[in-house]
């Protein structure tokens, strides 16, 4: 077995960043009127800035495929590797660009490299720790030994007014529900990447996987951040259920949306597999140097960090690192964009442990990762 | 500051108490009500069943008050305490029960389900031994239950069933006094029960046993 390590941290976030004052008029006013819940969620997740793929004309500037290329040779650009020394590829977004093929392929036609093993993840926002565990077992096993992950988003196309106005809801009442354009002002798009070796860099920083623990309570839960499926009369209909896509989109099976109330229902779960993980001795609290922990809003941490402090087990706030404020929420790739900046910050210290965390609302998914700078 | 004891007891309670409470979705009768799919003789069965729950709790923790020996007065009197705020809620229940549709005959005489009668059968056994401390473990299994969960299946209920406050009033009542849970617990922790030796890990298997046992009296309902 081999150990592995994170060489390289890559990101590319497409065009300039758009203050909250801005945001509609990049995705479009629903309707022809401001949203009425724009100023109550940006309160909540305060997130001042964020990126798009799209411009003011709703004209897509990068596939998902694109930016997540881009990550990966800003991630090698940095690091001690040539690009046609990557082996193995493994891609994670919430959704592609396309229904088929899996975005997998598609980054690895953008990023113009040789013929590789490739893998694709397809979640929501834990689906980047997936990707990550299957290039880190890949390389631990040796399979391969030079991995590039990437984490990619272009959210922002489906929130533009063509993907709400057609639904029956709209067209009764003129409005969407909350839960629908709650997300509009949530999530934004960029890529993240990681370079994977089975040998430290020889120059710089290397950050050593000590384990990858993910864990589903989709048991428990029912589905709470959907798209493609609605729940009509207390069951799911799936869109390909429909007679047709334009019956699927009139019944609103082709918007995105969450459950922020069962969401937060989840926080416990999630602290459970904290606690089994500090019980397994695999979390040593003292030990603990940096946090990077996604999360969609700042509301949602404040409810966490309340629960932790109960128990016994917060870790100090001044060693929180986190870049959602500025950078947006960008699902899969947020914990690549986290890290990529923490590493090129200059704040972590050879020996020092960073313990990172990806909660996924999806369906109730949880992932963590513990990393030490060597 | 609370010890390390204390708080290493609290994560374990914490643990158990999530699984509990968030799997429960997925006893038939809860999952019903989660679909959106109850009708009023499910609702009337629920009421059936839990009285049965409600009666024996304060009998539990009353007799459990008389195990518990003199120099351990305060947490005696916690114990009496508990017992009497809820010893006549039944009532309540059985008049939720009359206003939709059921004959008072009819609760009045109803058994245990099979999962009931488990439940309390070790309860009145635990509650007969000396000091039996490890039944906070219990309590806080239930009365968490009552806290976070009752009032959000009451209004479920009352959504799906259009029925008014009143006919629901039970759920709604102990869904009322919220979020100390954990802080009770917590303190109760700390009153020196936890200096009886091996008492930590008998507290939460306890919990453990009692989170079983009250999901199987759910499983159970209406087989007696």
């Amino acid at each position: 077995m081999h150990d592995v390590y994170i060489n390289s941290l890559g990101c590319f976030l497409p065009s300039s960043p758009v203050g909250n004052a801005e945001m509609e008029e990049y995705l479009g006013w629903i309707g022809g009127k401001p949203s009425k819940y724009r100023a109550l969620v940006l309160r909540q997740n305060k997130i001042k800035t964020r990126h798009y793929a799209l411009n003011k004309e709703g004209k897509t500037l990068f596939s998902s495929a694109e930016m997540a290329a881009l990550a990966i040779g800003d991630a090698v650009a940095r690091s001690e590797i040539l690009v046609n020394d990557i082996d193995y590829l493994a891609t994670a977004a919430t959704l592609g660009d396309a229904l088929v093929p899996g975005l997998a392929s598609h980054v690895h036609a953008a990023l113009k490299i040789k013929p590789l093993e490739i893998a694709n993840f397809q979640s929501v926002c834990a689906s980047s720790l997936m990707a990550v565990k299957s290039a880190y077992l890949q390389l631990k096993v040796g399979e391969h030994s030079c991995a590039a992950v990437s984490g990619s988003e272009f959210s922002s196309r489906y929130f533009r007014p063509g993907f709400y106005e057609h639904t029956d809801t709209f067209q009764q009442t003129g409005e969407i529900p909350f839960q629908t354009d709650f997300l509009r002002f949530t999530l934004s798009d960029g890529a993240g990447a990681a370079i994977l070796e089975t040998k430290p860099n020889a120059r710089q920083l290397s950050l050593k996987i000590h384990w990858i623990d993910i864990r589903s309570y989709a048991d428990r839960f029912d589905t709470c951040m959907v798209g493609g499926a609605v729940k009509r009369a207390g069951d799911w209909s799936y869109w390909g259920g429909f007679n047709s896509p334009i019956e699927a989109i009139h019944a609103g099976a082709l918007m995105l949306s969450q459950d922020f109330e069962l969401m937060k229902q989840m926080i416990p779960v999630w602290i459970t597999h904290y606690l089994d993980l500090i019980d397994a001795g695999k979390i040593i609290l003292k030990d603990v140097d940096h946090v990077c922990c996604h999360y969609s809003s700042y509301s949602l941490r404040e409810e966490a960090t309340k629960l932790l402090e109960k128990a016994g087990v917060m870790i100090d706030e001044q060693k929180w690192f986190s870049n959602l404020s500025t950078k947006g929420n960008t699902g899969t790739a947020s914990i690549f964009i986290l890290l990529e900046e923490l590493y090129h910050s200059g704040k972590v210290r050879k020996g020092e442990k960073i313990l990172c965390q990806v909660p996924e609302s999806g369906r109730a998914l949880n992932g963590f990762m513990l990393l030490e700078a060597v | 500051m609370i010890n390390s004891q204390t708080q290493s007891t609290l994560r374990s309670f914490i643990k158990i108490w999530t699984d509990f409470a968030t799997s429960l979705d997925t006893v038939p009768v809860i999952d019903k009500l989660r679909r959106g799919k109850f009708r009023i003789e499910d609702y009337q069965q629920f009421l059936i069943n839990h009285r049965q729950q409600v009666i024996e709790g304060s009998r539990w923790i009353a007799r459990a008050a008389s195990s518990i020996t003199s120099e351990y007065a305060e947490q005696r009197s916690m114990f009496l305490k508990h017992a009497i705020t809820e010893h006549r809620d039944y009532k309540m229940l059985e008049a939720n029960y009359v206003s939709v549709g059921g004959k008072l005959e009819d609760i009045l005489q109803a058994e245990k389900n099979i999962g009931s009668e488990a439940l309390h059968a070790f309860m009145y056994s635990r509650a007969t031994e000396p000091n039996p401390f490890d039944l906070l473990g219990a309590m806080f299994i239930i009365e968490g239950l009552g806290q976070k969960k009752a009032s959000q299946w009451g209004n479920q209920i009352k959504e799906q069933l259009k029925l008014d406050d009143k006919q629901v009033s039970f759920l709604l009542y102990h869904g009322t006094h919220d979020d100390d849970h954990m802080k009770q617990f917590e303190e109760t922790l700390a009153s020196g029960i936890l200096e009886i030796k091996g008492m930590d890990r008998k507290i939460i298997k306890t919990a453990r046993i009692v989170a079983r046992l009250y999901r199987l009296q759910l499983e159970e309902i209406g087989h007696y």
